[in-house]
């Protein structure tokens, strides 16, 4: 499943010609670590609710993964 | 040589003129309420409606139930309805067109609007209203149509009109596997082809070489774009393309070489814009409804547009297509035009995904063109992203075979 997010979250990288990560921390943040705006952010949360069926936004917007990842139960 | 009415090889029906005189004698009824997927029948009744100068009401032959129950219609149910005293029987066709001339003024046809959203809305049409582009004249008369619009609604009829009053052959194409399409037209030397934008894309890549017997190719019925214009004028290089805008409502209205429509000097006055862009007819052109949004004498098409100078206008969208992106209103024709440009892709629509950042998002389900090398997410986002400011980039793709098309063989955006 982690997997699975971090393709998701280098997809969207590799949009903005970024480098592919190679794994992902608790400790780090969308927007600041992956460098993700609004529209990046919406692009996560859709292509993530269509893999788990689970809105990581639900209840309220964040910006911690370790918040996003405890939201999908890992 | 008998002159042939109807080809239609995928029920390999052919009828001629006279085969049409001879049927019109032995079909002692029609149904006022038309419901059935043969077209040669619903052509042989609009005659017989015509020269009997009965109304008569067409359906979409595949309305299911729930649907039909939302129409409200003036007869109960499909049926044989009128019973003709005085049948006559037809040798030429200037009796037949005298006949029809005769009864112009009482004969009424209804149609519905597609009605993707809500229920659809009858419009009742005379002769004079179905047929104020159609032109009969000495130069039409070798004209070969291809029939490639659901005859059930205007844009069709507008074809039946313009191909029988000239006593033109009829090809019917619109429901014939696509790839067998450019040898039918070849073989038929069909000269005229009109279409909507999302039949054109899905044939143009069956054409192996320039197609020469055309000689006007009319887009309707969806938003032209300059893309579409140039892959048309290619494979039919001596065709003169048109682009006509029409609705069920108040039939054709304008038409243009490119995307630029033209409101005559003269009719000026039966057309306004409004400051949101959207266009508005004077009731003097509509047809009947109950139905219609007016606002006085003027109905609100719903449709917007971007008048480039007075009297020019170039369509933008449906008003109810707009999709907010993060406060941004987003014309999905504006991004589909764009991706239509990227080399490969054969088809496009765009359509919103709602999430919590920014209200929606845009998809987009794509076609590639068959035999060329795949093209992926990452590319397309590039290329587009010259053109494009950045809430109008589609988010997420996917690739599929074909896009679910309307019965009027338009897209239809989720």
């Amino acid at each position: 499943m982690e997997k699975k997010i971090l393709e998701i979250m280098n997809g969207i990288r590799r949009k903005h010609n970024l480098e592919e990560l190679k794994e992902i921390s608790s400790s780090q943040t969308l927007r600041g670590d992956f460098g993700f705006d609004s529209f990046d952010l919406a692009e996560l949360t859709v292509k993530i609710e269509d893999e788990t069926g689970v809105d990581i936004f639900e209840n309220g917007i964040i910006d911690s993964v370790g918040e996003m990842l405890s939201r999908l139960g890992m | 040589m008998e002159r042939v009415f109807l080809l239609d090889p995928e029920r390999s029906i052919q009828r001629s003129y006279q085969d049409l005189f001879l049927d019109l004698a032995d079909f002692p009824q029609v149904r006022p309420l038309f419901q059935d997927g043969t077209p040669y029948l619903l052509f042989l009744e609009l005659v017989a409606s015509l020269v009997r100068g009965e109304k008569m009401e067409l359906l979409d032959p595949d309305l299911s139930a729930t649907e039909r129950k939302r129409i409200k219609t003036d007869f109960e149910s499909p049926q044989y309805g009128y019973s003709s005293d005085e049948i006559e029987r037809f040798f030429m066709f200037e009796q037949l067109l005298d006949r029809i001339k005769h009864h112009s003024n009482d004969w009424r046809l209804s149609l519905y609007t597609s009605g993707t959203t809500g229920r659809p809305k009858k419009v009742t049409h005379s002769l004079g209203s179905l047929t104020r582009f159609v032109r009969k004249s000495k130069k039409h008369q070798s004209d070969v149509w291809a029939f490639a619009y659901n005859p059930t609604h205007f844009a069709g009829l507008q074809v039946f009109f313009q191909a029988f009053f000239n006593q033109n052959p009829m090809v019917y194409v619109f429901d014939m596997p696509r790839e067998r399409i450019p040898t039918v037209l070849g073989q038929n030397k069909v000269t005229h082809l009109s279409a909507t934008p999302t039949f054109f894309r899905s044939i143009l890549p069956f054409f192996e070489r320039p197609m020469l017997s055309l000689q006007a190719v009319t887009s309707g019925g969806e938003k032209f774009d300059s893309t579409l214009g140039d892959s048309l004028q290619k494979t039919f290089p001596n065709a003169k393309i048109r682009n006509v805008y029409a609705s069920t409502e108040a039939g054709s209205l304008f038409a243009a070489e490119g995307d630029l429509f033209k409101i005559p000097e003269k009719k000026m006055e039966k057309f306004k814009i409004l400051d949101s862009g959207e266009l508005l007819v004077h009731k003097s052109y509509l047809g009947e409804s109950e139905d219609f949004m007016m606002e006085g004498d003027w109905f609100h098409t719903g449709d917007i547009v971007q008048e480039v100078e007075a009297g020019l206008f170039r369509f933008q969208a449906r008003k109810n297509e707009m999709i907010n992106v993060g406060g941004y209103k987003v014309n999905p024709h504006e991004v589909e035009e764009t991706l239509l440009s990227v080399p490969g892709i054969q088809e496009a629509i765009v359509f919103p995904k709602g999430n919590r950042v920014t209200g929606n998002i845009l998809a987009a389900d794509i076609v590639i063109e068959p035999g060329f090398p795949s093209v992926d997410e990452a590319e397309i986002t590039r290329q587009i992203s010259k053109h494009l400011q950045k809430w109008k980039i589609p988010r997420v793709f996917r690739f599929v075979e074909a896009i679910s098309l309307s019965r009027t063989g338009k897209k239809e955006r989720k």
